[in-house]
C-alpha cells in the first residue's frame, strides 16, 4: 500500500477512537465508531487474498450492525431524556440495547463468532491492532455508561465469555484463533467488574493489552502462525522460548507473574460484593485457558519438540527488528510488586 | 390531513426504505430512493426547513443519486431484478410491508400501546408550531450553528468523507 496513504488511514483508526473518547456528545461517538470501522478495513485486507477479504467483510458486517444498534439506542435514550450528553443512560430499554452493541463490538458471548474467524483470516500484525486497540472504543463507552447497565445482563454475558474463552480455544492449533478465545475471555473478566469497580476494567484492559502485545511481537519475530511453527523456536532463537514461556504464564494469570494481578483484584472486588459463587466460577473457568496456554509453552518452551532433521539445522537469515519488545516483556511478567500502587488509579 | 403529513410521509418514506432494502437490482434501489429522499425533504420542509429540503434534492438526489445512476448503468446486467421476478426479494418486500402496516395500525387505533414504547396516538408525529425564535426560522440558524459552534463536526465529517474516499480507493484497488 502507499506509505501516505497507509499512514492516513492509520492515523484515522486513532482518531475514530480518540474522538470516541473524548467526545461528550453522542453523535460524535458514533461517527468515532464508524470512522474507526471504516478505516480498519483496509488495513485488515493488507494481504488481497479470498480470506482477507472474507474476514474484512465478516468484521464490517458484525460492527456495522452493532453501530446501529448503538444508534438506536441513543435515539431511544435522546427519546426519554431530551438530551444528547452522555451521562447515563436514562431508560432501561436504551441501556440494554446499548449494552449489546457494545458487547458486539468487543466480541462477548454471545456476540462472540466473528472474533476467531476474523483473527484468523488477516495477518499478524492486523489481527494485533485487532485484539488490542479495537476493545478501547467499546470500552471506554461502557466505563462512561456504568452506572446505568443492567447488571444481569452484563455479568451472563460476562461469564459466558469466560467459559466460551476456555472452551473453545481448547482445541486450537492456529495460534491467531487462540488469541481470539483469550481476548474473549479477557473481555468476559473485564465486564465482569465493570458496574462494581470500573478502574479494576482499565487496569485489567491495560495488562491485557500490554501481554497480547508482547505475545503478538513474539509470534511476528518468529513468524509462526501456528503451534507446530512456534513449537520450532528452540531451532531459531532459543531465548524466544523462555520469553514465551514466561508471557504465556502470564496471560494464565499465574501468580507471581502480572497477569495475576488483575485476576487477584477482579476476585476480590467481587467477593467484596458479596458474590462468592461468580468468582469462584470464573476463576474455575479461567482454568481453561491456562490449559491451552500449558499447551503452548509445553511444545514451545518446555521440550525441544520433535522435527524433521532438516529443520534442526536452519539458515540463519538477518534478525528481524522487533519494536519494543525487551519493556513489553517486563511490564508483562514483573508488575505485580506494584500492586500497592492501585490506589493512584482512582 | 396537514397535522397528519407527516406521519403519512414517513409511512412513505418507510414504505420506500423497505422497498430498496430488499434488494432489487441497484437500477430500481435508486428508483426507490429517488423517491425516499423526495418523500424525506418533504418531511423536513413540513418542519419548516425549505433549505435542508432543497439541499436533499439538489445535492442527494441531483449529485449523488445522478453519479450512482450513471455507474450502475455502466454496470447492469441484461435483465434486471424486480421485485417481483425474485421469490426471496418478494418475499423481503412484503414482509416489509406486513410490519409496516401493523406499526401503522399500532398508531393509528390503540391509544396507549406500551409494547416497548409508548405510542400514545399520533401524538408524537403531529406537527405542532415548534419554538419560536422571532425573525429568523430555526433551520438557518441549525445551519449558522453548524458552522460556528459546530466546526468540530464539520472537520470529523469532512475527514471521515476524505478517508472515506481513501478507503473505497485502496479496497476495490486490488494488487
Amino acid at each position: 500500500m502507499n506509505p501516505l496513504i497507509f499512514t492516513t488511514i492509520l492515523m484515522t483508526v486513532l482518531l475514530g477512537t480518540m474522538i470516541v473518547m473524548m467526545s461528550s456528545h453522542w453523535l460524535m461517538i458514533w461517527i468515532g465508531f464508524e470512522m474507526n470501522l471504516l478505516a480498519i478495513i483496509p488495513i485488515l485486507m493488507k494481504k488481497y487474498n479470498p480470506r482477507t477479504m472474507e474476514a474484512s467483510t465478516k468484521y464490517f458486517l458484525t460492527q456495522a450492525t452493532a453501530s446501529m444498534l448503538l444508534m438506536m439506542a441513543i435515539i431511544i435514550n435522546l427519546m426519554h431524556s431530551g438530551q444528547w450528553t452522555i451521562t447515563k443512560v436514562f431508560n432501561p430499554t436504551a441501556s440494554i440495547i446499548m449494552t449489546s452493541a457494545l458487547a458486539m463490538k468487543l466480541g462477548l458471548t454471545p456476540f462472540h463468532f466473528w472474533v476467531p474467524e476474523v483473527t484468523q483470516g488477516i495477518s499478524l500484525t492486523s489481527g494485533l491492532i485487532l485484539l488490542t486497540w479495537q476493545k478501547l472504543a467499546p470500552m471506554s463507552i461502557l466505563y462512561q455508561i456504568s452506572p446505568s447497565i443492567n447488571l444481569n445482563i452484563l455479568l451472563t454475558m460476562a461469564v459466558l465469555s469466560i467459559l466460551v474463552g476456555g472452551w473453545g480455544g481448547l482445541n486450537q492449533t492456529q495460534l491467531r484463533k487462540i488469541m481470539a478465545y483469550s481476548s474473549i475471555a479477557h473481555m468476559g473478566w473485564m465486564t465482569a467488574v465493570l458496574v462494581y469497580n470500573p478502574t479494576l476494567t482499565m487496569l485489567n484492559m491495560l495488562i491485557y493489552i500490554m501481554m497480547t502485545l508482547t505475545m503478538f511481537m513474539l509470534f511476528i519475530h518468529s513468524s509462526s502462525t501456528t503451534t507446530l511453527s512456534l513449537s520450532h523456536t528452540w531451532n531459531k532463537t532459543p531465548l524466544t522460548t523462555t520469553l514465551i514461556l514466561i508471557t504465556l504464564l502470564s496471560m494464565g494469570g499465574l501468580p507471581p507473574l502480572s497477569g495475576f494481578m488483575p485476576k487477584w483484584m477482579i476476585i476480590q472486588e467481587l467477593t467484596k460484593n458479596s458474590s462468592i459463587i461468580l468468582p469462584t466460577l470464573m476463576a474455575i473457568m479461567a482454568l481453561l485457558n491456562l490449559y491451552f496456554y500449558m499447551r503452548l509453552t509445553y511444545s514451545t518452551s518446555l521440550t525441544m519438540f520433535p522435527s524433521t532433521n532438516n529443520m534442526k539445522m536452519k539458515w540463519q537469515f538477518e534478525t528481524k527488528r522487533i519494536t519494543l519488545l525487551p519493556p513489553l516483556i517486563v511490564m508483562s511478567s514483573l508488575l505485580l510488586p506494584l500492586t500497592p500502587m492501585l490506589s493512584i488509579l482512582d | 390531513m396537514m397535522t397528519y403529513i407527516v406521519f403519512i410521509l414517513s409511512v412513505i418514506f418507510v414504505v420506500s426504505f423497505v422497498g430498496f432494502s430488499s434488494k432489487p437490482s441497484p437500477i430500481y434501489g435508486g428508483l426507490v430512493l429517488i423517491v425516499s429522499g423526495g418523500v424525506g425533504c418533504g418531511i423536513i420542509m413540513s418542519f419548516g426547513g425549505s433549505f435542508l429540503g432543497l439541499m436533499v434534492f439538489l445535492i442527494y438526489l441531483g449529485g449523488m443519486l445522478v453519479v450512482f445512476g450513471y455507474t450502475t448503468a455502466m454496470a447492469t446486467e441484461q435483465y434486471p431484478e424486480v421485485w417481483v421476478s425474485n421469490t426471496t426479494v418478494m418475499g423481503v418486500f412484503l414482509l416489509g410491508l406486513l410490519m409496516e402496516v401493523m406499526l401503522v395500525l399500532y398508531v393509528l387505533k390503540s391509544e396507549e400501546v406500551g409494547v416497548v414504547f409508548k405510542f400514545s396516538g399520533v401524538g408524537d408525529w403531529a406537527i405542532y408550531d415548534t419554538g419560536d425564535s422571532g425573525v429568523f426560522s430555526e433551520e438557518i440558524m441549525g445551519v449558522a450553528a453548524l458552522y460556528s459552534y459546530g466546526a468540530w463536526v464539520v472537520i470529523v465529517t469532512g475527514w471521515s468523507l476524505l478517508v472515506g474516499v481513501l478507503v473505497i480507493l485502496e479496497v476495490t484497488r486490488g494488487d
